[in-house]
């Protein structure tokens, strides 16, 4: 099998143990963060960069992202943006949150990586909402909305406009995270339909089959 | 005014806390993490350590940090640590419960030895301390446990006896989680503890 997904290691001491079960699948590889200015990218169908990444470090190695996307491969990136590295990303803003309901999960479409997710385990943890997005990214023109809050924020969103590539960009914890979960959800299918979603979108990338 | 270095590690959770948000006004310095090794410290009198930290780069200048306390100054650090490197501090890991506030009669388990202390006195109370820990520490006689739990687990310590400086150890993460937007107690708990680290009494 080949290892067609990298993983950005964060370094830090939650980025590392919300990625073990990440770390035991066989398509999946970390690299140290600091260590992709020197990487060599090409094997990789698809960059994953976690939500603990340090961003004006991503920010100076920006042109190794873009090009890894104009190459038409794929980004995925988990968390609040705050520097301006991420093609078409637009800064984080918070929710104002005036009522428990104002975290409320909601799927635009039937979207096949939350194919069967339910909201309600998106929304709650133990019965308390807020894990799963604080708040929003503004949408890229042309982008895709997957998932919004409440009042219609967009959380999750793909961006085939941007570069020759595809991004998915999610507020919160890292999609893959699931691999380790055994809470015996709807959200317990979410990284593997994820990882077969990027697969499938990368093979369409390179027959040329995705507009930008 | 004590002047406040950060060791920032350019997340959006540090970013939040330290460089963009309401707290950024009592940092006199960011430095980042990938700059840190060549850093001049002189100018400053507290070196603060996030959570959160690339442990590979805080374990490359564990040695620089100490020398910065052996100058006489101030370390603190939140939590928790991902290996040993504080000095004497003797870490014991205990699985977090996240969930004890949703129990009924519920009780966070931590008790407040240094309800006299300055900090406790004048900008904190317990409750602001009060989210969840990762573990406690069991620190060396002659150190100053302010935040323990019931069983005498430290939470929050002064130790001024292993070095010739001063440090502060928490194994809460109140920046970890102000950044992240979650958990109110953690905005309490840094507007008492960052004006306390600039002009209180350690």
């Amino acid at each position: 099998m080949t290892t067609d997904f990298l993983v950005l290691d964060a370094g830090t001491i939650f980025a590392r143990t919300r990625s073990q079960g990440v770390a035991d699948q066989p398509d999946f590889e970390f690299l140290d963060i600091y260590s992709l200015g020197e990487a060599d990218l090409s094997p990789y169908k698809c960059l994953v960069v976690t939500g603990f990444s340090d961003q004006d470090y991503l920010y100076d190695m920006r042109h190794i992202i873009r090009e890894f996307l104009d190459d038409r491969k794929v980004v995925i990136y988990c968390g609040n943006l705050v520097t301006d590295w991420l093609p078409g990303g637009k800064p984080f803003i918070a929710k104002d949150i005036k009522r428990f309901s104002d975290y409320r999960v909601k799927k635009v479409s039937d979207h096949p990586i939350f194919r069967g997710v339910e909201e309600d385990d998106m929304t709650l943890k133990k019965g308390v909402a807020g894990f799963f997005a604080r708040g929003h990214h503004p949408v890229p023109e042309g982008g895709e909305v997957l998932l919004t809050l409440n009042e219609g924020e967009p959380i999750t969103y793909i961006d085939r406009s941007s570069t020759n590539g595809t991004i998915l960009a999610h507020v919160g914890f890292d999609l893959f995270g699931y691999m380790q979960t055994d809470e015996k959800k709807s959200t317990d299918c979410i990284s593997m339909q994820l990882r077969n979603w990027v697969l499938e979108e990368y093979e369409a990338l390179q027959k040329g089959l995705v507009a930008s | 005014m004590r002047k406040i270095g950060v060791l920032y590690g350019g997340s959006s959770q540090h970013s939040r806390t330290y460089k963009t948000g309401e707290f950024a006004k009592h940092i006199h310095r960011l430095i980042p993490i990938r700059e840190f090794a060549e850093a001049d410290l002189d100018s400053l009198d507290v070196l603060l350590i996030p959570s959160q930290t690339h442990l590979k780069l805080l374990e490359a200048n564990v040695g620089k940090i100490k020398a910065f306390a052996e100058s006489g100054r101030i370390v603190v650090t939140f939590g928790p640590q991902g290996f040993d490197w504080l000095p004497e501090h003797n870490w014991e890991f205990r699985p977090t419960n996240f969930w004890w506030w949703l129990e009924k009669d519920a009780d966070s388990g931590l008790a407040l030895p240094g309800h006299e202390h300055d900090l406790f006195q004048n900008y904190l109370t317990l409750e602001d301390a009060t989210w969840h820990q990762h573990g406690v520490y069991w620190p060396m006689e002659g150190c100053e446990t302010l935040v323990a739990t019931k069983d005498g687990g430290s939470v929050m310590y002064i130790d001024k006896v292993n070095t010739k400086g001063i440090w502060i150890n928490t194994t809460l993460d109140p920046d970890y989680h102000y950044g992240s937007y979650f958990m109110p107690a953690t905005e309490s708990f840094l507007r008492g503890f960052l004006p306390w680290l600039e002009e209180g009494k350690i």
